[in-house]
Order: C-alpha cells, then structure tokens, then sequence
C-alpha cells in the first residue's frame, strides 16, 4: 500500500478504486467456484475496504503481529470480501482466490484462522462474533495493548440470542477496544428482515446496553471512515457503528434481491456483473 | 488401598489447586457463567480479580469469549455445570474451541447424577458422549480430592481443548500425594484375576464395595479408575483383559456413547473378551437422594456385584 495521504479526498478516491477490485475480485471468485455468497460480501466491501486498505495497524508479512488490529468476520459466508481484502494486502497470493471453496484450499467455504494467513478467528456460525470480539478485547485489555477488535455483523444474525449476551458482557467490562459493525442490508437468507425478525431499532437496542451508537451510511466511504475514526476515540464504551447497506451493491441485478444470498453467477451474468462494477487497474491481477 | 470419606468435593478440590497455580502461573485467566460460588471457581476470583471474567448466566457467550481470549495462545480456564457446558454451549465449543485447537480447558462440575436432589435438569449424563465425539477434545475425569488436584496440572500441561468431569458431593478419597496422573494414563486400584471393571468418578467406590462383597464369593475383580477418557490406556486396558479374559464397564452416564460404547469397540477390534456395560439405560433419572439414584439406575454396588457374577458365570460355561 502506498504511503497513506493526509488528505481525506484523496484517501476516499484511494479506497473507492480498491472497492472496485474488492468487488471485482468477489464476483471473479464466486463465478470461479460456482459457490458462495455475494449479496452480503458486496455490501460490506465499503465497510471491509476502508478497514483493510486505510484504518487498520496490520503487517501482511507478520499476520500473528502481537499488536496488531484484529477483525473478526462474523457474518462469515460473506468471506469472499475478506479474502479479496487480505489478497490484495499480500496475506497470500491473489491467485489463490480461484481456489475458493475448493478442495484443500487456503480459501474455505467460511473462515478459518488454522489455513487462511490474516484470518484473525474462525467464523461461520452466525451470532458468535461478537462474543468471540469479546474475548479478544478481554485479552487486549488483559495486555495493556492498543490495538483494536473490529466485528462485522449482519442485520440477520442479531436475531441470536447470544449476540445480545456479548451486547451485555462488552459493556460490563467497558470494552472501548471493540467496535461491532452492523451491516445493515435489511436482507436474511429467507427475506427481508422486518419481514422474516424484525430487530428495528437496532441503534437503540445496542444503547440500550450501554453502547456507543453511529449511524452512517455504509457505502459512503467518508462517513465509514469518520465513524470508524470517532469509534476508536470513544472511551469506557464499546461502539456500534450500524452501516445502511444494499445487499448485493455495485451488481444492479443483485441489489435487494433475496436470491443472491448464497448463488453464484452464470457466464452471462457474470461479464454483466463485471461491467458494472467498472474497470479498475489491473495491479494485484 | 486406604478409602477415607472426602472432606471436599472434586470440584473444590480442582478449584483449590486451580487457585495454587494461579500464584506460579500468571499467564492463564478463569471465566465462570455466576456459578463461581458452586465452582469453587470465585477462590481464583477473589485473589486474581484481573484474571477473573464473570460472563453472567450466559454459557454459549461464555465460552465462545474464552475461544476469542485463547486465539492468540492464552490458556482459559472455563466453569460451569456439565448439562450447560456441554449442550447449552456446545456448539461455540466444537467450531470455536475445538476445531481451531485453542487452549480453554473446562471445569464441569455436576458430573453424572451426582447433582443427585436438584433433578435431570442438572445431571449431566451425556456430557462424556458429547465430549469425546469432538475432534481435538481430551476428557478426564478425576474421582477423589488428589486426583482432582493433579489433573488440573495435567489439562494445563496438554495444550488444546480438555474437559474436566467433577462432581457435586464429597464422596471418597482412594489417593495420596505420591499418586502421578497423566494424559492417557490409568490407575489399576485393586488387583483381581476374574473379571476387569473399568470405571471412572464416582462409580469407582461402588466398585470397590463390590468387590469386597465378591471376594467373599471368592471371586476377585480387577479395578481400573480410567481417569483419562480420552485418550484411555490401551496398554493397561489389554494387559487386564488379557488375564482376566472379561470386561464390565461401569459408569454414571449413559450407557450409550459413554466409555462403555468405546471400550466395546475397542475390544471387537483389538481383544474379544465377554462384555457388558452399566450405565442409565436409555433413560432420565429423577431427583431423590444420590444412593437410592444409583441403585435405581443401575450402577450401585450391587448391580456390578450381579453383573459381574454372571460375566464370570458365562466366562466358565
């Protein structure tokens, strides 16, 4: 990565390329295995891009750096976005990508910290992130490090129970090292949310237990990074910052659209999908 | 072998040494789902608060916190009942704890229907089926005050997941200071010719009285306290059956899935020898005073007493 600029125009117009081969690289890998799910990785690519390419203190040669920044996909089928991140980062060989899903690849179905170099926790079994987060900030703090534990989840997997369980003990241990980002896409695998469980409002549930709330709109890369900014200065209070997404962003066909949850992409679909997500340089190829 | 009653319990006894260790060891952390006064977990607690996380009534966040705390390497140690380790949480266990190979060790106490008036809400008797069915998971299950003790330096010096079976009353203790327990390991308690029994917990002392009672009848029975479940002592296990040339296995769990399942598999595959298992038989126990439990359910002295009879009457035939 270069130098990061001071300029915040110019590390937005940075990150917005990188949220193009991010995207690319999703469709590219789904397309590829013929498995996957890229509704819920194409709306936390903004979220997942500005981390990766801006906000965290990572090394990719040293992936188990003590100090570093730790992220914990909880939304795990959405793994192609992180994948992609941790490829174009140098964690591995952008060519693995092709590998998803495969047998005896890096890459598997959800993440997994023992084969994927920068994979910072297993995930896959929704509402478990954030409890996971948890432990993590519990060992920080334990520590006395500063690095920071950012969770992602989506608006579905809430439903859990034990998600509110993590709300609750994150709060009792003032855990101002965790930040939970909801990617809000208002889909689950059966519908829409407030159709399927509606967990409205959701700001206000995690205030509610104590939480340090942000609203922001999670495809407008300024706002993520102010609020992912403004989380790490909160003190004595976990953050959630929940992130209005589209399902499916950037894929005209695939926005809001309940079935690409979990299909992947025919030939003519997919040089559709690639069109729309737009050129972007050929580096990392 | 000396068999006094017990002063404490094995899960006291497991938390006093836990709270020992804590003093020459600083490097790993307890967390507790508000049990700790039932753990005996609060003696860390109250010494070590830095060290001590108290997750509330909330077993599945619990432990799936203690994988997030072990994924860079720390050793958690993390308490509760049996029932709620094992199936409230079971799922955060197996592909947080388990499947990544992290270091969180449990203390589970209730083990069996030790729990005895409190009722099947509270006895474990699946938890050593469910335990051993997990990749990566090591098993153990201490039966008196030093055991307890030693095997807490056994699951820290074992990295990896390893479930620890305690139980709720003091019963009897059959070891001294001079015992040493391992991974794998087993302890044969009393020498015998006719028959092995294999047990582990808190069926060890009805064993024992059975014994006595056979030895009248002239019969002898070989006693093993297989502590470690899994791995067991193969080694021990097929020199006792060698001699003896009969097995019962006998043990306050489920006869499904328990080490009774293992040790006949074990046996078809490697050392066919006249077999039979007790355990609860496909059934809930109920509340009512631990004796009058086992007796009902099938695993008190005199149930080992018969069946061991028979095995040795079949064994002659």
């Amino acid at each position: 990565m270069d130098k990061k600029s001071q300029n915040l125009e110019e590390r937005i117009q940075y990150l917005k390329e990188k949220a193009k081969k991010v995207r690319k690289n999703i469709i590219d890998m789904i397309f590829i295995s013929q498995s996957g799910h890229p509704g819920g990785a194409l709306s936390a690519a903004d979220i997942m891009t500005a981390l990766y390419f801006d906000i965290l203190k990572i090394d990719p040669k040293n992936p188990r750096w003590p100090d570093r920044d730790r992220v914990i996909l909880s939304k795990g089928h959405a793994c192609p976005v992180w994948y992609s991140c941790l490829a174009m980062r140098g964690y591995f060989p952008t060519k693995e990508l092709k590998t998803l899903r495969k047998f005896e690849s890096i890459l598997q179905g959800h993440p997994d910290m023992r084969k994927t170099p920068g994979i910072d926790m297993t995930t896959g079994s929704l509402g478990q992130g954030l409890s996971l987060g948890v432990g993590m900030a519990l060992e920080g703090k334990l520590v006395k490090k500063n690095y920071h534990i950012y969770v992602i989840l989506g608006d579905g997997e809430i439903n859990e129970g034990q998600v509110w369980e993590a709300a609750a003990s994150a709060s009792k241990y003032k855990l101002d090292n965790l930040t939970a980002i909801i990617d809000k896409n208002s889909l689950q695998m059966d519908g829409f949310t407030d159709k399927v469980m509606p967990m409205d409002p959701i700001d206000k549930k995690f205030e509610a237990f104590n939480w340090y709330t942000i609203t922001i709109n999670g495809h407008d890369l300024k706002e993520i990074l102010l609020a992912l900014e403004k989380a790490k200065k909160i003190k004595d209070k976990p953050v959630c910052i929940v992130a209005n997404t589209i399902k499916g962003k950037g894929v005209s066909f695939m926005e809001n659209i309940r079935k690409w949850h979990g299909k992947a992409p025919n030939q003519q679909e997919y040089e559709i999908a690639i069109k729309e997500i737009g050129d972007s340089d050929n580096e990392n190829k | 072998m000396k068999i006094n009653k017990a002063i404490i319990t094995t899960r006291r006894a497991f938390s006093e040494r836990m709270l020992e260790y804590g003093a020459i060891n600083k490097d790993f952390v307890v967390f507790e789902a508000d049990i700790g006064y039932s753990t005996y977990s609060h003696l860390f607690g109250d010494k070590y608060p830095e060290r001590y996380f108290n997750m509330g009534i909330a077993e599945s966040n619990t432990m799936a916190a203690a994988a997030g705390m072990a994924a860079d390497g720390r050793t958690v140690i993390a308490c509760s009942y049996g029932v709620f380790i094992t199936m409230r949480a079971l799922e955060a266990i197996r592909t947080f704890i388990c499947y990544p190979n992290l270091n969180v060790k449990f203390l589970s106490s209730h083990g069996g229907v030790t729990p005895a008036t409190d009722g099947v809400t509270h006895q474990a008797t699946e938890d050593i089926g469910i335990m051993t069915t997990l990749p990566n998971m090591k098993v153990l299950a201490p039966a008196d005050t030093e055991s307890a003790k030693k095997i807490f330096d056994v699951a820290i010096k074992n990295p990896g997941p390893v479930f620890i079976r305690l139980m709720r009353d003091p019963l009897f203790d059959i070891y001294t200071k001079e015992d040493t327990f391992e991974l794998g390991g087993s302890k044969t308690i009393r020498k015998g010719k006719d028959i092995t029994v294999v047990t582990y917990g808190d069926t060890i002392f009805q064993a024992l009285k059975a014994a006595d009672e056979l030895e009248k009848e002239n019969i002898s029975i070989e006693i093993i306290d297989m502590y470690s479940i899994k791995p067991f002592d193969k080694k021990n296990l097929l020199n006792s059956i060698s001699k003896t040339g009969a097995l019962l296995v006998v043990e306050d769990h489920q006869k499904r899935n328990g080490l009774g399942y293992e040790l006949s598999n074990f046996c078809l595959k490697n050392k066919p020898v006249l077999f039979d298992n007790l355990g609860l038989n496909d059934t809930f126990a109920e509340s009512g005073n631990y004796y009058k439990l086992i007796d009902k359910y099938g695993i008190s002295k005199k149930h080992i007493f018969n069946k061991a009879k028979e095995l040795i009457s079949k064994k002659r035939k």
